[in-house]
């Protein structure tokens, strides 16, 4: 593997809320080199995570997602009718300018924003939504994401899901993924990827949006169940909590005392 | 921020990256700088290796600690697989072989009661003022679409500092577990990681069988505390922060139960 390469892998696998943390261990690492190289690493870690960044003057967090870059680099927001720049290794937003969304799905994309956004309120305490045309205005992207950091506790987490429309034929395919980081006197790491392709009965954004409520619902409990499967199964299959006996190992008995007449006299 | 040692921000860095990768990134990091690749090679540890004794049959594990160049010591056996090209190799004295012979023979017993399967190996060597050692066990169970699949690597490293009538412990135990499953309805789900824990304690010695007593009870509560916290951090926190991050219940309901629940609390308060 190249360096760039390499320090490209570690920038992917950054968990939720510590790029700037894997950052600064980097450049200690390489000794301070100029890291412009990473560009194109950070670009591609904000457009798949679905970084969130606020609009200079704006209070609302819109998504950085490869459906709302603009030819010339900059990225739009439809619900604010803003385009702007996007510094990718800052994550910061600037020059900001009116943008009107050009697309023959326009209208469905802002009734879907509105209904995305009313189910999203109601299942995420704190996420960001996005709807753009996409594929030569043959499809539209949906993408939501939803992060939870708390360094003082030593965890972080991003729940994100996409998923593409075909409006001309309904049909509606996605991913979800979830991406949870605890760190205290330790390193352990939730990821999980899940594919899904429901079907929907029309491409009104009630219908739409009713499905994606119920792929996500169904989403969540099937991994909570998998927590349990997993506790149950391949966790106690691996260490009991004590032996079957329930009682702890009498130490004594089970070599020392031997050794002990082994070598006897060996008092010190 | 001044501009940290290199070394420690590997280490902070093999902390925060995926732990399932911690052994390729090792790697890339030492191939980034090769001056942090000695240090960083003792301090991280990684998975076991299995290897298989050619006199005994019997499988080990392998860790720096039993490893002379390419070369990996059984503790069944006492010999280097393959042998050591140049000379014998690194073995303990004849007196901490004999504890590292009945340690070994003691903890294929606690493997047995505790994991019920799996490998383990412990190796011992000098030092001043008495001895240090590591403890290892292994186990994997295979993939199941009901249960998953899963892989536990304890590694205990320890010094045992001679006092008198009495020795001086200090432990450091990783457990390394990886678990994983995948079916249809969940899709991919990985939950890998480490914890790392440290104690010290003095413990009387009558005779040299008394520091495999007093090793294997200390390892023994260690790894009964972490495999609990494990189970915390790994079904209890995790899922509690997928939670926090998507309510299955809408939060408008949330809200009102809490509310709900605010005046309840406050009317008996008041009461009170």
């Amino acid at each position: 593997m190249g360096n760039l390469e390499t320090l490209g892998s570690f920038i992917e696998s950054a968990p939720p809320g510590e790029l700037p943390n894997v950052t600064t261990a980097i450049k200690s690492i390489v000794g301070d080199k100029p890291l412009s190289d990473l560009q194109p690493a950070f670009e591609k870690y904000n457009e798949e995570q679905f970084t969130t960044v606020k609009l200079p003057g704006g209070s609302q967090s819109v998504v950085i997602s490869p459906y709302n870059k603009l030819d010339d680099g900059r990225y739009f927001d439809v619900e604010s009718s803003t385009s702007f720049v996007f510094d990718h290794s800052t994550q910061k937003a600037s020059n900001a300018q009116s943008y009107v969304l050009d697309s023959s799905n326009a209208d469905l994309i802002k009734s879907l924003l509105k209904s995305f956004k009313t189910y999203v309120d109601e299942h995420y305490p704190d996420s960001s939504i996005g709807v753009y045309p996409t594929d030569n205005d043959s499809k539209v992207a949906v993408v939501l994401v939803s992060s939870k950091y708390s360094p003082n506790n030593f965890w972080g987490g991003r729940y994100r899901s996409s998923y593409l429309l075909t409006p001309s034929s309904s049909s509606l395919t996605g991913t979800i993924y979830v991406d949870v980081h605890y760190y205290e006197d330790g390193n352990v790491r939730l990821l999980t990827e899940k594919s899904v392709s429901p079907s929907t009965s029309s491409s009104s954004a009630a219908d739409i949006v009713k499905t994606i409520r119920q792929t996500e619902q169904k989403y969540q409990e099937e991994l909570n169940r998998a927590f349990v499967s997993m506790s149950e199964g391949a966790f106690k299959g691996l260490r009991r909590q004590l032996p079957v006996t329930r009682q702890k190992i009498e130490w004594d008995r089970v070599g020392g005392y031997r050794i002990g007449q082994d070598i006897g006299g060996a008092k010190r | 921020m001044a501009s940290e040692d290199p070394f420690d921000s590997a280490l902070d860095l093999l902390r925060r990256l995926n732990p399932a990768d911690t052994a390729k990134n090792v790697e890339a990091i030492c191939a980034l700088n090769p001056s942090l690749t000695e240090d960083l090679l003792e301090s991280v540890d990684v998975p076991l290796a299995v290897k298989k004794c050619s006199r005994t049959g019997r499988e080990f594990l392998c860790c720096d600690y039993n490893r002379d160049g390419d070369s990996w010591r059984s503790p069944w056996s006492n010999q280097f697989e393959p042998p050591v090209e140049d000379g014998e190799g690194v073995v303990p004295s004849e007196r901490v072989r004999k504890i590292e012979v009945a340690a070994n023979e003691a903890f294929d017993t606690y493997r047995e009661l505790y994991y019920e399967g799996g490998i383990s190996s412990v190796y011992l060597w000098d030092v001043d003022d008495g001895f240090a050692g590591c403890v290892l066990l292994k186990k994997t169970v295979a993939p199941s679409v009901k249960s998953g699949s899963g892989a536990w690597d304890s590694i205990h490293v320890f010094e045992a500092l001679d006092r008198p009538r009495a020795a001086h412990y200090k432990l450091t135990s990783t457990i390394i577990l990886n678990l994983g499953m995948k079916a249809d309805a969940l899709g991919k789900m990985d939950l890998a990681g480490n914890l790392v824990r440290q104690v010290e304690q003095d413990a009387a010695v009558e005779h040299d069988g008394s520091h495999v007593a007093n090793i294997g009870r200390m390892v023994e509560d260690m790894e009964i505390k972490m495999r609990n916290q494990l189970q915390e951090v790994y079904f209890g926190k995790a899922k509690d922060v997928v939670g926090d991050l998507r309510s299955l219940q809408p939060l408008s309901e949330t809200n009102r139960d809490r509310e709900t629940q605010r005046e309840m609390i406050s009317n008996m308060t008041n009461r009170g």
